[in-house]
């Protein structure tokens, strides 16, 4: 197996203003991130040579961004993955490249979700399992994780609830420092702990909304990136994995629901694509796939940021904090930067592009370096997950 | 009986012993007939070993507590009066889980592994629906 790692380089990157967009469509906000990301990169238009968008539930084909776009004749792919919808289309755009086909293209990743009925993520996905997800409602099926979590490793339940609770405080407060989040204002844990109920122990506070927004990166050569931005001013793509779950937990019922295997299994192909050994000392930040506060507790350890069962120890630390040892969400996360569900996975990106440029304003970190985005995407008995990992050269 | 806005299961070919098991206040659980491995919910081929050749079993009905949450939110209007209400994971003792509700006690008095056995609730003519008591 090969290794896309050091093979493409992120030259431009945009990303609109995350919210509710209701003055925009899909089609405004797509070329909104473009327009930033072409000029960001220094180039026109015309020198995209083929391009991918990944959407949810806004678009249907190709046509959804050439149309908007004027983009001249050139193949134009739509991808969808559910929640690493945008990630797995800057996985299709960065191989085209790595085989030497197109030496520039454009990702981008949209959703205009509210003003189109969208209640909430889980619908009636048909191969799910009916136990463990039914009809892939998303609150029950998260908060049924937390409570055996909290079985799992002797917490009581309200101590839990407080231990997660401190995981959205974080993700507001660094949401308040980003001014193109959806949300920015901090939260206190009082606030979140006294918030309304949405399925126990999960409240309003817990839970990430849904969003508009779009983003998009520009993808080339690393030779061509040397000469286009001869200040090193590009992000090299270390690895690139997408697990897509099997079916297991249909097949068996010693689903422990303390863990997602998809993440475990695509974070150990990323960490060893991108040759890292320790990602908790490796890694200077982490985007993770929080669209509960109970997923983020699980993914660090899932991710092997922790051990199994010391999520805890860490939160209350501080470590995953801006001045933390390893600060997860520094924009914000899904939980305050919101979640348009294709744009999401390359709004992750922007975050590690815009760190390791110095360009993240009140939220910059003193020593970025090797970042890590992480996606979750579908429900229980079926989830796709994504783990891709973006450094500055030389990193 | 009152008229009743909740959703019903939709019954198919899979699913239809389970729910005339239900009717009779019989829970229903298929068994391989090669390998014998209980599995729920409702299936043509052992998740196990692939066979097609099947049985259904009646069981106890008795289990535990695999995991819980409380509905706060009536996102359907048949269920304004019910909430808030646990939904659970039980874990029968032929080792397969089912979603369910808990009757007989208050959302915050349930915990992991609290022995559960099930009762038949007749919600129209044609459906019965198992939840589960203290036991």
């Amino acid at each position: 197996m090969g290794s896309i790692k050091d093979r493409v380089a992120i030259i431009g990157m945009g990303c609109t203003k995350f919210g509710e967009n209701w003055d925009k469509s899909a089609q405004d906000m797509m070329v909104e991130a473009a327009y930033e990301a072409y000029n960001d990169a220094g180039i026109e238009p015309k020198d995209i040579e083929a391009a991918w968008v990944g959407t949810v539930n806004s678009g249907e084909v190709g046509n959804f961004l050439a149309v908007p776009l004027r983009l001249q004749y050139i193949p134009v792919t739509r991808v969808e993955n559910r929640c690493a919808t945008g990630t797995d289309t800057v996985r299709n755009a960065c191989y085209a490249v790595a085989a030497g086909i197109y030496d520039i293209v454009l990702a981008l990743g949209v959703e205009k979700l509210k003003d189109t009925g969208f209640g909430g993520l889980g619908q009636a996905y048909t191969y799910l399992n009916p136990v463990l997800s039914p009809r892939g409602a998303a609150v029950p099926m998260f908060a049924q994780v937390a409570t055996r979590y909290f079985h799992r490793y002797g917490i009581d339940p309200m101590e839990g609830k407080k231990i997660i609770g401190q995981i959205s405080v974080k993700s507001h407060h660094n949401g308040s420092l980003n001014p193109k989040a959806h949300f920015q204002r901090e939260v206190t844990l009082e606030q979140v702990l006294n918030a309304p109920i949405m399925g126990w122990p999960l409240g309003l506070f817990d839970c990430c909304p849904v969003t508009d927004g779009a983003a998009a990166a520009i993808l080339t050569t690393p030779e061509i990136a040397k000469r286009l931005k001869p200040k090193g001013d590009y992000l090299l793509v270390k690895a690139l994995q997408i697990a897509a779950g099997p079916g297991d937990h249909q097949r068996k019922d010693d689903y422990d629901m303390i863990h997602w295997e998809e993440t475990v299994r695509a974070a150990k192909r990323a960490y060893e694509e991108a040759g890292i050994k320790d990602p908790f000392k490796d890694l200077s930040m982490v985007e993770l796939h929080d669209c509960f506060s109970i997923t983020e507790l699980v993914t660090y350890e899932d991710l092997g940021l922790c051990p199994r069962g010391k999520a805890r120890e860490y939160v209350e630390a501080g470590t995953f904090t801006l001045e933390g040892q390893l600060p997860v969400q520094p924009d914000g996360g899904l939980k305050s930067f919101g979640h348009p569900l294709g744009a999401s996975g390359i709004r992750m990106i922007y975050e590690i592009y815009l760190q390791n440029q110095g360009r993240a304003g009140k939220r910059q970190l003193k020593n970025p370096g090797l970042g890590l985005t992480h996606n979750l995407g579908g429900a229980e008995g079926g989830f796709i997950m994504s783990v891709a990992i973006f450094g500055p050269p030389g990193s | 009986m009152a008229q009743y806005i909740k959703p019903l299961p939709q019954i198919t070919a899979e699913t239809r012993e389970f729910w005339e098991g239900c009717k009779r206040h019989e829970l229903l659980i298929q068994r391989c007939k090669d390998c014998g491995v209980y599995r729920h919910y409702p299936r043509l081929m052992c998740p196990k070993c692939g066979s097609w050749n099947v049985e259904w079993v009646k069981v106890g009905g008795r289990g535990k507590v695999y995991t819980w949450t409380v509905a706060v939110q009536p996102f359907h209007p048949g269920f304004f009066e019910d909430v808030p209400y646990a939904v659970v994971i039980v874990e029968l003792e032929e080792g397969v889980r089912m979603v369910s509700n808990i009757v007989d006690c208050a959302p915050e008095e349930i915990y992991i592994g609290m022995p559960v056995e099930v009762v038949f609730d007749d919600v129209t003519e044609e459906v019965t629906l198992p939840r589960f008591r203290t036991a």
